[in-house]
């Protein structure tokens, strides 16, 4: 008898897991259903979607905003956000481009100066941010201001290429046949995963972003966590600066910085919540997928290629209403205006 | 901080009672506090003593707030003194108090309502394992916990969202007892809550009486005060003005107390 009711509780528990588990992935299930649904249909659409060239290509142009992104979705889900992400990654590839072709700096050092400055831009992001009670919003809209400025003072607004070999492959590198950007890009979004679903100052992100005024009463050293994520969030913005200008073979103040829209868009799109407190980069790698598969999409139909953008911003504005209206935070009919509803 | 104190709040007489031979767990001597012109707190002398639950009553204003936060080290006293077991501490972030063993359950409950009923217990002492957040444990010593005090939710799992008013604060009481066995501060515990829920949390503090905790309730219902608290300290316009065992009180005295008629 006791046995049996601990058997029946064990199965109990063993649902209970499940629904939970369900429950936290339902919207990443969701979006993956959603990346399969428009690879088929496309797929029926044009003859050359599904080849191996073309989903590489796909991937390619997913991991430099990729990369970035995933950035993005650390400060995010803490609450903060870094309009400054596409001025940094260009402020990189530039640098780079001028201490390692113009200046003949050798690789490691240049990659050194510009990790650096990337520590430099995220302490400065942080520093405002959360010290001077600036909105990051408004400190890093100024900054993106700044950063892509430098970007073309420091090259007069030439662009500077031909890069060592050695550096190139950072960009054109292959393992088997995979390219090494999207090796980068998938392994930054799986160990960034991992600190955030696994290690304590993961928990505690997700604390501040979810209730900060609660992280910091239990002792949660708010402060040093956002800080943190506002480092993270620029480190990556450079290193998608050094592989963008290795693909390029070239570093010029413009070079990347329309990604921003792109990079915000997956990282909604990936579920990342506008509040903070919630999201995770798997989303987001799904977010810019399907971005680029949309864009890619467009092409391969031969439709105007300045459509992309109208997509990608539609997209955005549906990313968010699904959201809120999943969430229950607003009802379908919502969306209608008063005076059709009456 | 100026003071450290051991942990654990076994007392003497092995009851749920009050011991006061022990000596006060908490004293407030002479504090004093003033916001511009405002004095909020004057001259509060104040103890509670080992296995003790004291309610703090008053009207809006009276300076019950003030020096909760005092005690938790939110705001720093002009002048007085505190002293945690004896010692003479000086808390000046709620962190300092956290650390000796004083914690506090605010009326916004401060969960993080993205999170598990589990991380939400150990917010702020996640344990880890070779650096690894260690969940298994998290779960099992919340279930745990949360069974110890008799406190009813679905699951462990489960975001603190999905919980109802009752549930979501006996949660931040867990996690208040769990992180702070010396004292715990419960604001205003049953005030967002229906009858029926605030009888549960009435039952949960009555529970942790019997674990022979330290506490101070803040609270406007004379009913759930007399239900729970041994001692009822009345405060007005920034003073203490009485403090009453509740066998020796009635409810009429304590609100003759609280508008001033007595």
């Amino acid at each position: 008898m006791v046995d049996t009711d601990q058997a029946t509780q064990a199965k109990a528990k063993r649902a209970a897991g499940l629904r939970y588990g369900l429950s936290r992935y339902r919207q990443l299930l969701a979006l993956l259903v959603a990346v399969l649904l428009l690879w088929t249909v496309l797929s029926f659409s044009s003859p050359y979607f599904m080849t191996v060239q073309n989903l590489t290509n796909i991937a390619l142009q997913s991991s430099v905003v990729g990369i970035m992104a995933v950035g993005f979705t650390i400060l995010l889900i803490g609450g903060e956000i870094d309009l400054a992400i596409g001025s940094t990654q260009a402020l990189a590839g530039t640098m780079a481009a001028l201490l390692i072709i113009d200046r003949g700096l050798p690789i490691w050092g240049g990659v050194l100066i510009v990790l650096a400055m990337g520590l430099v831009v995220g302490n400065v992001n942080g520093y405002f941010s959360l010290f001077t009670k600036v909105p990051s919003f408004i400190v890093t809209l100024a900054m993106l201001g700044v950063l892509q400025g430098l970007a073309f003072v420091m090259t007069s607004g030439q662009t500077i290429g031909g890069f060592p070999e050695a550096f190139k492959v950072l960009g054109h590198g292959r393992v088997g046949v995979i390219p090494l950007p999207v090796i980068i890009f998938f392994s930054v979004t799986v160990l960034v995963q991992l600190v955030l679903s696994h290690t304590r100052y993961g928990v505690e992100l997700y604390a501040t972003g979810g209730n900060r005024e609660a992280a910091g009463l239990v002792g949660i050293s708010v402060r040093r966590v956002l800080l943190l994520a506002f480092i993270a969030s620029s480190m990556l913005c450079t290193l998608a600066g050094l592989v963008l200008s290795a693909r390029l073979n070239a570093g010029h103040g413009s070079f990347g910085s329309e990604s921003l829209l792109d990079a915000v868009a997956a990282v909604i799109i990936g579920g990342t919540s506008l509040n903070g407190g919630a999201g995770n980069t798997f989303g987001t790698l799904l977010g810019i997928i399907l971005i680029s598969t949309i864009k890619n999409g467009l092409i391969l139909l031969g439709v105007d290629p300045f459509w992309q953008q109208v997509a990608v911003g539609a997209l955005i504005l549906a990313a968010v209403l699904v959201d809120k209206t999943i969430k229950g935070e607003l009802a379908p009919g919502d969306l209608l205006p008063r005076l059709v509803r009456r | 901080m100026t003071a450290s104190v051991s942990q654990g709040a076994s007392g003497a007489n092995g009851s749920g009672g009050p011991d006061r031979d022990a000596g006060p767990v908490i004293m407030a001597r002479e504090v004093h506090k003033s916001f511009g012109q405002v004095r909020a707190l004057i001259d509060a002398t104040f103890q509670v003593d080992e296995g003790e639950t004291v309610a703090i009553v008053g009207d809006n204003g009276a300076g019950k707030s003030t020096l909760v936060k005092i005690l938790t080290g939110a705001i720093q006293p002009d002048s007085g003194s505190l002293e945690l077991d004896g010692m003479e501490v000086s808390f000046r972030t709620t962190r300092d108090s956290l650390q000796l063993g004083v914690t506090a359950v605010y009326q916004n409950l401060a969960l993080a309502d993205n999170m598990t009923v589990a991380e939400n217990v150990f917010l702020g002492r996640v344990p880890t394992r070779w650096l690894r957040v260690d969940r298994r444990r998290m779960e099992r010593e919340s279930a745990e916990l949360l069974d110890s005090l008799a406190i009813n939710v679905p699951d462990v799992r489960a975001t603190t969202a999905s919980l109802s008013g009752g549930q979501r604060q006996a949660v931040a009481i867990a996690r208040a007892f769990r992180s702070g066995r010396r004292l715990m501060i419960l604001d205003e515990p049953t005030a967002a809550l229906g009858v029926q829920e605030g009888q549960k949390v009435l039952d949960i503090i009555e529970g942790l009486k019997g674990q022979r905790v330290s506490i101070i309730v803040v609270s406007h219902n004379l009913d759930h005060v007399f239900r729970v608290a041994d001692r009822i300290v009345v405060m007005r316009g920034g003073r203490i003005v009485g403090s009453r065992r509740k066998e020796e009180t009635t409810t009429a005295d304590i609100v003759h107390l609280i508008v001033g008629t007595r």
